[in-house]
């Protein structure tokens, strides 16, 4: 999963894929390598979970090797047509991008490879290693893994076509980019999951390297008779909600494709910078 | 004879199981003799196996086993579809229906799915024909979207993109094909494509013809949305707590005043009381010692779940109902009827005697 330039995180909303891409940027970070944590859009889960305030279009350093960036779709666009599409320099960029930020809000394709196309210009740059993008909700993803098709398929020509293509190219080589869905063992998250794997199958996009169960629970190692059978206390119903849940969970769990890396549900106290901690020692024991 | 229509709205953050409350709420509201629906936006298949639904239609259908219950599922683009034929000239609809843009446009713009789930509400509403609807709303902006759509839905199409295109007149249709003539357009041109801007000005200014009625129709379906009782549904987790949050900050703004906050996959306080004590009538030692471990852990979650609800309870003056937390989702008719029988206090705000 650390191996290449690009790995793009996704999952259906509230299954904790900003938990993950932090936890991942950690690991990564702790192996020596330079890490850039991108949030695409919404920043507020991926900054908690580095145990930051907020995260800018400058990298922000978090610790040793690892720096957080969120997206900010304006800045984005005057870079998309001003660095990436080489307009030149005595156009006036600023005016014309506050123009088009407008039209970028409904043409179909522009804001989704604006957004797109920031976790590959890093990727494509030499100051990191790896760059980790914290990407849309599962059932987003897909116009946002397509949006350098939509637009080649759009514009006939010019510099926007040539840009996207070597935006697609770039996500499609499986040395360079992919893709980890993050799922919950519940019907939902795994029936999202599911879909966007064929989808993804199909469409050939990026390359799929990894699909991370989150909030699994360990069974409690006793029949679910015996704590039946007892009177009716506390003790009694957490035990059967907790292995009500296993069993449903155990379902969905093996419905899950390419399920390689499974993370436990963690109980109690802890802040978002805890959780993304306490994952990366998980995921790194796994391993 | 036209009905007064009781209107639910169930919103809240994605994954916190709105549609499931929604589904149990009107299962509750149910009566042989009397008509009620629930409108809901993408069910997970299970739950749209137990209410019948097997496709997309604003349409409802009944529910087998619930006398008096229909169900639908939203279609996003056949509510847009709807609009624009009702809300456009003929020739403008017949154009827009062939505009190639219409249906990536109707799909992307983040607001239109809430938009064409407030239109059907009200078209529903408008019907008469039913005593109850129940609408789970689509995620969007943590459920926002749905009461921000109609007024976002008349100001983008009366709005900026369009007078930068055309200029503030609404000009001729001819007009649209000299608009390279300005400076910034002919930049725009180049770097997108002609074809790309000119269709998408073309489609915006066809939009445009609908601006005032679609405008006046903002307005009613606002009011139907403040006359309706709205629920707000979250879990305990951070993301949604903050999303309810946000949502009661910028709700004020569309006068707006929720009901309730059901509070989902609760966990009873007692059990972080009863985590610390020692365990009783439990003679196998293994045993005692896993459920007590087990207790503490989930003893740990209620005491969480409670600090995470301090903030909301009591905040805005709306009453903080919970619903259990249960270990396997409802997805039977008769355990979505369960799921919502000891919620205290809920029958009353939904006008249950």
């Amino acid at each position: 999963m650390l191996d290449r330039r690009l790995l793009i995180v996704s999952g259906k909303g509230g299954v904790g894929k900003s938990a993950v891409s932090a936890a991942l940027g950690i690991i990564a970070a702790r192996r020596g390598k330079r890490v850039l944590a991108l949030a695409m859009v919404g920043s507020d889960g991926l900054a908690s979970h580095l145990g930051v305030d907020s995260l800018a279009y400058d990298a922000t350093r978090i610790r040793p090797g690892l720096y957080g960036m969120a997206v900010d779709r304006s800045h984005a666009l005057d870079e998309y047509l001003g660095l990436q599409l080489h307009i030149a320099r005595s156009l006036p960029t600023r005016q014309l991008s506050n123009a088009l930020s407008v039209l970028a809000d409904t043409a179909p394709g522009i804001r989704e490879i604006v957004t797109m196309g920031k976790p590959i210009f890093e990727a494509w740059s030499d100051r990191w290693d790896l760059v980790i993008a914290d990407a849309p909700p599962i059932g987003q993803l897909q116009s946002y893994l397509s949006a350098p098709q939509t637009i080649t398929g759009l514009v006939p020509t010019g510099a926007v076509r040539e840009q996207a293509a070597r935006l697609e190219t770039t996500l499609a080589d499986p040395q360079v980019s992919s893709l980890v869905l993050v799922t919950t063992p519940e019907e939902l998250a795994v029936q999202e999951t599911r879909e966007a794997i064929a989808e993804i199958d199909t469409g050939r996009q990026i390359l799929i390297s990894g699909v991370i169960a989150n909030r699994v629970l360990d069974p409690l190692g006793v029949p679910q008779d015996a704590i039946v059978a007892l009177p009716e206390s506390p003790a009694r119903a957490a035990g059967l909600l907790h292995t009500g849940l296993v069993e449903a969970q155990a379902l969905w769990l093996d419905s899950i494709p390419r399920d390689d890396r499974r993370l436990p549900f963690l109980f109690g106290f802890h802040t978002p910078g805890e959780v993304a901690a306490r994952l990366a020692d998980i995921l790194e024991a796994s391993v | 004879m036209r009905k007064t229509t009781r209107t639910v709205i169930v919103t809240g953050a994605g994954g916190v199981g709105k549609t499931t409350i929604s589904a149990a709420l009107a299962i509750r509201l149910a009566e042989p003799d009397r008509r009620t629906v629930v409108m809901t936006v993408d069910p997970a298949r299970r739950l749209a196996d137990a209410l019948d639904l097997h496709s997309l239609s604003n349409e409802p259908s009944p529910v087998p086993g619930v006398p008096g219950l229909w169900a639908s599922t939203l279609d996003a683009t056949a509510s847009w579809e709807g609009v624009v034929q009702r809300y456009a000239d003929p020739d403008v609809a017949e154009r827009l229906m062939e505009n190639h843009y219409f249906r990536a446009i109707a799909d992307r713009f983040p607001a239109a799915q809430s938009f064409a789930g407030t239109e059907t509400m009200a078209t529903m509403i408008e019907t008469g024909s039913w005593d109850a609807i129940v609408v789970d709303t689509p995620p969007s902006a943590g459920g926002l979207d749905f009461f921000l759509a109609p007024s976002q839905t008349a100001d983008l199409i009366g709005g900026k993109l369009l007078r930068w295109l055309t200029g503030a007149q609404l000009p001729g249709r001819r007009f649209l094909y000299r608009f390279t003539g300005k400076p910034l357009l002919k930049i725009a041109d180049t770097v997108l494509g002609g074809a790309l801007l000119e269709d998408v000005a073309e489609f915006l200014l066809d939009l445009r013809t609908m601006y005032d009625r679609l405008a006046a129709r903002a307005a009613t379906i606002q009011q139907h949305q403040r006359r309706a009782t709205t629920l707000v549904v979250t879990t305990a987790d951070p993301a949604p707590v903050a999303e309810v949050l946000r949502f009661f900050e910028e709700l004020t703004d569309v006068s707006i005043s929720p009901s309730a906050v059901l509070l989902n996959r609760a966990l009873p306080l007692a059990w972080a009381d009863a985590a610390g004590r020692p365990l009783r009538g439990i003679p196998n030692p293994e045993l005692r010692a896993t459920l007590k471990a087990n207790l503490m852990r989930w003893g740990g979650e209620a005491r969480r779940q409670a600090t995470a609800m301090e903030g909301l309870a009591g905040r805005y003056g709306v009453p903080l109902l919970t619903v259990p937390w249960v270990a396997e989702p409802p997805i039977t008719v008769d355990n979505l009827s369960l799921l919502l029988d000891d919620v205290a206090g809920l029958d009353p705000i939904v006008g249950i005697r």
